[in-house]
């Protein structure tokens, strides 16, 4: 495990290089000339000539994406067309991090409600308890955003006047609560799932069967040694909920006016602000691979199965 | 809202393959109530977009047809469903919209899932080594990119240069009006939505040959000469078939929400031909903003297109769970 | 000046004429705060009657509020609203609305424009013109300071301009505002090694200097441009490229807080030369949301109303009915435009026969509730040079037809491909292109194919004169004069023809009138010339006026309605 783990970090640059070249090649190709967007109506061919120039828009492929790497390994992403003389890097920084806060929010629900239920349905496996919450759990996952949003919005925010309709103060502000249970709402269903699994592949172990004919309470069997052992395999799944940056929260952040990547993401290629666009697919590219290392260093040091191979 | 499966299991990839027959694998499904419920409703929903053009026919109604004086009108008798904003009726415009999110669906699952997938899952599986690992980084790079962005970025490069392509097709030949048949949008949807989709049957494909390869009758079949592509064709793709089937069924449900999310975004089908998501954005903005509003005075423009789309996830994954229970049989 | 939902905007050049600034609007479907806020105008019009009365009993404009009993404007509060991340805030660089509208809050020149629209004296308190019109000699007012407290000189102004000028600013506008100050091309095309321009002369501290290449009348009104807005120099030179983040500037408000796609506070200007504002603080929430519950929450002051709720806001029993404000009419056209080089728009019958078979009445009534009135011309009713004579090509049914057979498009196999490209993305775009689209095929059997773009590639098309026909798109004006219209959308020299069209009894008209003093016989000119437009039917003229309702709280008050961008939010005060 530690070497997969190990080949996989010495992997990580030469995929980011692909990924990066990759969306390179797309900006480079893509139709919409930044110059000609930047100029609009004040467009003449010296104009834009001098701006491709200072742009460096006029070099051949291989110099640009030279140039492009040679920054990026010095965290020079370089400069927003939109947004003039912003560092890339830090018109992003903030807001990735409201993304990351709005994800990991997002994560509490599903896991805080997920797993909960999802080993309360495997324990009573058999009753009818079990696939309505299956199927419950199904039927949130499958309601979509479009309609979560503003009904959450409809319901809590102007009837009942609960919470804000808008604003964003963060993980620890109350206003989190509605965005994070939208984008939570889906992954309900997956933790529902997995921690079914999980459980009844636990239950199903000589260990449990041990334990309790050893006499131990049901409840030390069912927290102690089921619910932990059970929850191991999950972890991977939270980790990937949290890294997954841009999926589920893209509408949620629209739809609430959260100040973060979503808007930006999309805005950035309607509006061919290719800078931009890279440094979030890199981005997001980096913290996927990161989670996903990250998540099997943690697995390898808490679970003694795997440390002992 | 991304292009999200639902994990079936922790441990999907190191299944022992199905033994049971198909026909074994049916028996049982038919026992399940809610599964054949899904598939009745799954079956409803895809033949009223199939056929369509049908329905429109007979009630004498086109999706474009547009009656100003009767706009924004709630449900009756004429208008099942209602009209939206400029007197369509929006009963016509949803099962055109599915039609869409059909063709989509199919089209992206073959090439995708079935034709990419099972070739090269088959080919990393078989032949190991050095093909496995260029196939197996090249879907962790594509992996590694941010899925709904990626989509939102390839479908907004690439349709240009599709749109000329196929109109210089139109001028070359006697063909017209391709473009507005959407034709443009299913390739570039179809294209965008790739990448999502071959490498995780892929992934399985390759798993399930890995762990027979080396099989008894896989071996023996190999000892009596037979041709790698016939051995590929005749004796491992059958034991995958199973697995495939429960994958399929879950990224159905996956791909009819892309699609959703991308006409949404106005990225995916464009104006004219409606979609589920076309409808969706044009009723609520494309931030959302009009929501709450719409939910509030005009609940009816949105509820019909929004629980098509949330059938087709809620029924698939209804189906997915059935046949991984009918399918993978484990012992529980 | 394009503005799209409130984003990438671009001011378009106004023709070698008097003009200053013409405005293009699109037509947004969303109930975006930003379009019926700025395109408002104070000013009382004339022939207001003509257009359809909503609700007449609603306020009209929250001019009539009066202050508290004592008379006295208590000072204090915060204005909330909804507002998009400006592409920049260095004044020298401003070309879109979203920018500006802040622009003009945190810096000032020299001269700036009145709720009237007239020039008003700004940093100068008075100035004289000589040289037959060709130098203009600036007083500045007494102990002008900078927001940091650093005194205002005519030093400042003249590094200033010439900053503005300086190639490495890179000022997609400079040439267009301060070009006629002599010396200043000379700065613009010296790659850098010129620095000061001849025409700018500093006579003392309080006393500046301006010749120019020749006695044009509108110098002045170009002067209110940020283009021509002063800077601090110490200022500019620490900040590198993001200065104005540290802005200091000499408008009412200074810069408190800017976060980028969160939000953006105002705070009021200690060191403003005049008045000081009454709000302590503009919150300006950046990062969009449900703008209309925002507003029902009281989270923000101010907001559009989207077509959803048309019928709530107006039901009297809704409290919301109480905030309802009646837009004032603007000065505004939207259109359906033709590129009449190419086929099959070349053919005058047939796009006269497109004209007459959109019945505009209908899609009025049933799309817009009536909140739009039906274009048959190019000018506005209510603006300068607006004729009830002028004859539009009003829906019948009869006449198009006979029209396209008459045409060389009148066979549909032969007929060449139409596709009419609209801005946007998402949202319902282009409605009124869809019901043409219906109309044309309804009534002529003409098909048409509807394209949708983002913003950045179809403003680059437009520009680019690569559409073959576009709608989604308004032109707004920014200045009262029919030049606006007429001269700068029809000439076919200028940069906002779009169209390719080209009509020399048109071009003459208006050359003529650009230089003709007697007004009466101005105005004559233009309308000849707005009639030849419309018979040769250069354009699908749609409606005049945009978005007609907004929701502003009742305790905000003397919030100004102005059709172009003026500094405004000094005079707001809350009081609840």
């Amino acid at each position: 495990m530690l070497t997969y783990s190990l080949r996989r970090l010495m992997w990580t640059p030469v995929l980011l290089v692909f990924v990066s070249f990759f969306v390179f090649l797309l900006g480079t190709y893509g139709p919409g000339d930044p110059v000609e967007i930047r100029l609009g109506n004040n467009y003449t061919p010296e104009l834009a000539e001098r701006l491709r120039d200072r742009l460096g828009l006029n070099d051949p492929f291989p110099v640009q994406y030279g140039r492009f790497l040679g920054r990026a390994l010095r965290g020079d992403l370089g400069e927003s067309l939109t947004f003039r003389g912003r560092d890339v890097i830090t018109l992003i920084g903030p807001k990735l991090l409201t993304s990351a806060q709005l994800n990991v929010a997002g994560a509490i629900v599903a896991f805080g409600f997920g797993t909960p239920l999802g080993f309360y349905a495997a324990k009573r496996q058999g009753t009818w308890i079990d696939p309505s919450l299956v199927v419950g759990a199904l039927v949130i996952f499958a309601l979509p955003v479009f309609l979560t949003g503003p009904l959450a919005i409809l319901v809590f925010a102007v009837n009942l006047d609960w919470v804000p309709v808008s604003g964003w103060g963060g993980l620890f502000d109350y206003r989190v609560v509605l965005p994070a249970l939208t984008t939570g709402l889906p992954g309900i269903a997956v933790f529902v799932r997995l921690m079914r699994a999980s459980t009844l592949d636990v239950l199903g172990q000589e260990y449990i069967q041990m334990a309790r004919s050893k006499g131990l309470r049901a409840s030390v069997v069912n927290y102690r040694h089921v619910a932990r052992n059970a929850l191991l395999p999950i972890i991977t799944i939270l980790g990937f909920t949290i890294a997954g940056l841009f999926g589920g929260s893209l509408i949620t952040e629209l739809i609430f006016g959260i100040p973060g990547i979503g808007r930006l993401a999309l805005d950035s290629v309607f509006s061919r602000d290719y800078p931009v666009i890279t440094a979030l697919t890199l981005l997001g590219a980096v913290s996927l691979v990161v989670a996903n290392l990250v998540i099997d260093i943690i697995y390898t040091l808490i679970d003694p199965r795997i440390r002992l191979r | 809202m991304a292009a999200r499966e639902l994990p079936e299991s922790v441990s999907a990839e190191a299944e022992a393959p199905a033994r049971s027959p198909l026909g074994l694998a049916w028996a049982r499904l038919r026992r399940k109530k809610l599964a054949m419920a899904a598939m009745t409703v799954l079956a409803v929903l895809y033949l009223s977009g199939i056929f369509a053009p049908v329905i429109s026919g007979v009630l004498g109604k086109d999706y474009s047809d547009q009656n100003l004086p009767k706009a924004q009108h709630g449900p009756d008798g004429e208008n099942w469903f209602g009209t939206d904003i400029l007197g369509r009726d929006i009963f016509i415009r949803v099962i055109w919209g599915i039609q869409t999110t059909v063709i989509i669906t199919l089209a992206t699952t073959l090439t995708g899932s079935l034709v990419l997938g099972v070739s090269l899952g088959l080919m990393a599986g078989y032949f190991r080594g050095k093909t496995d690992t260029a196939i197996m980084r090249l879907g962790e790079v594509v992996s590694s990119f941010p899925d709904i962005l990626l989509i939102i970025l390839i479908a907004a490069t690439l349709r240009p240069r599709i749109v000329e392509a196929v109109r210089d097709f139109e001028d070359a030949t006697f063909f017209s009006g391709l473009v507005s048949t959407g034709l443009v949008d299913f390739i570039v949807i179809g294209i965008a939505l790739l990448p999502l989709t071959w490498f995780g049957t892929m992934r399985l494909v390759r798993g399930q040959v890995l762990a027979i390869r080396d099989a008894q009758f896989v071996e023996s079949a190999r000892a009596t000469g037979v041709s790698t592509a016939r051995m590929l064709a005749r004796h491992i793709f059958p034991n995958v078939v199973s697995p495939l089937i429960v994958t399929i069924s879950f990224g159905l449900g996956a791909i009819a929400l892309s699609e959703v999310v991308l006409s949404f975004f106005g990225l995916g089908v464009q104006v004219g031909r409606p979609s589920l998501g076309r409808m969706i954005g044009e009723t609520i903005g494309r931030t959302g903003s009009s929501g709450p509003s719409v939910l509030q005075n005009h609940p009816e423009q949105l509820i019909a297109p929004i629980a098509v789309v949330f059938l087709m996830i809620f029924c698939w994954n209804l189906l997915g769970d059935a046949l991984n229970d009918v399918l993978n049989p484990r012992t529980r | 000046m394009i503005s799209a939902m409130g984003k990438y905007a671009i001011l378009i050049l106004a023709a070698a004429s008097l003009a200053i600034l013409a405005a293009c609007t699109s037509r947004s479907e969303e109930p975006e705060p930003d379009a019926p806020v700025m395109l408002q105008t104070a000013t009382p019009l004339p022939t207001r009657s003509a257009r359809p009365e909503i609700a007449p009993e609603l306020r009209t404009t929250p001019e009539a509020s009066s202050p508290g009993a004592s008379g006295e404007i208590p000072y204090g509060g915060v204005f909330t609203r909804n507002w998009s991340d400006p592409p920049t805030l260095d004044p020298h660089l401003v070309t879109d609305t979203t920018s500006a509208g802040i622009v003009v809050e945190i810096f000032s020149g020299l001269v700036s424009l009145d709720e009237n629209l007239e020039i008003s004296p700004e940093l100068a308190e008075s100035w004289s013109i000589s040289g037959g019109g060709t130098v203009y000699e600036f007083t500045l007012r007494k102990d002008l300071k900078f927001s940091n407290g650093d005194p205002v000189t005519t030093e400042d102004f003249r590094w200033s301009l010439e900053r503005a000028a300086h190639p490495d600013t890179e000022s997609p506008v400079a040439e267009i505002y301060l070009g006629d100050i002599i010396g200043i091309d000379e700065i613009i095309d010296g790659r850098g090694n010129v620095t000061s321009a001849d025409g700018i002369e500093v006579i003392d501290e309080r006393t500046i200097r301006l010749r120019i290449d020749g006695p044009k009348a509108y110098f002045l009104a170009k002067m209110t441009y940020p283009t021509a807005y002063v800077l601090n120099r110490a200022n500019v030179n620490a900040g590198g490229d993001t200065w104005t983040d540290e802005a200091v500037g000499t408008g009412p408000f200074v810069l408190e807080e800017y976060r980028i796609g969160q939000r953006m506070v105002l705070a009021r200007n200690e060191n403003y030369w005049g008045r000081k504002a009454y709000l302590d603080n503009v919150v300006m929430n950046l990062a969009g949301g449900v703008s209309m519950s925002m507003y029902e929450n009281d989270e923000i002051d101010i907001t559009g109303v989207g077509l959803a709720d048309l019928n709530r806001v107006q039901d009297p029993t809704e409290d919301l009915n109480a905030d309802l404000i009646r837009v004032p009419p603007q000065f505004s056209i939207s259109y359906v435009g033709f590129n009449v080089d190419e086929p099959p728009f070349d053919d005058p019958k047939f796009r006269q026969a497109l004209n007459y078979a959109v019945d505009k009445e209908t899609i009025a009534e049933h799309v817009y509730s009536g909140l739009v009135l039906p274009a048959y011309g190019i000018i506005p009713p209510g603006f300068p040079g607006f004729s009830e004579e002028i004859k539009g090509l009003r829906f019948d049914l009869e006449k198009a037809k006979q029209l396209l057979q008459e045409s060389r498009y009148a066979d549909p196999e032969s007929r060449p491909r139409i596709t009419v490209t609209i801005p946007g993305t998402g949202g319902l775009p282009g409605r009124d292109v869809q019901v043409v689209k219906d109309m044309w095929s309804e009534n002529l059997g003409v098909e048409i194919e509807i394209q949708q773009v983002e913003w950045a590639t179809y403003l680059q098309d437009l520009n680019r004169s690569r559409l073959q026909a576009w709608g989604g798109l308004g032109w707004e004006a920014d200045y009262p004069d029919p030049q606006d219209f007429i001269d700068i959308l029809f000439h076919s020299e200028s940069a906002g023809n779009h169209g390719a069209y080209s009509n020399p009894d048109v071009d003459r008209l208006v050359e003529q009138a650009r230089t003709e003093q007697d007004i009466i016989r101005r105005v004559q000119l233009y309308n000849e010339a707005e009639q030849i437009i419309l018979d040769d039917s250069a354009w699908l003229p749609m409606w005049f006026d945009t978005e007609g309702l907004a929701l502003l709280k009742s305790w905000v008050k003397d919030y100004a309605f102005t059709p172009i961008i003026i500094p405004k939010l000094k005079n707001i005060y809350i009081q609840k």
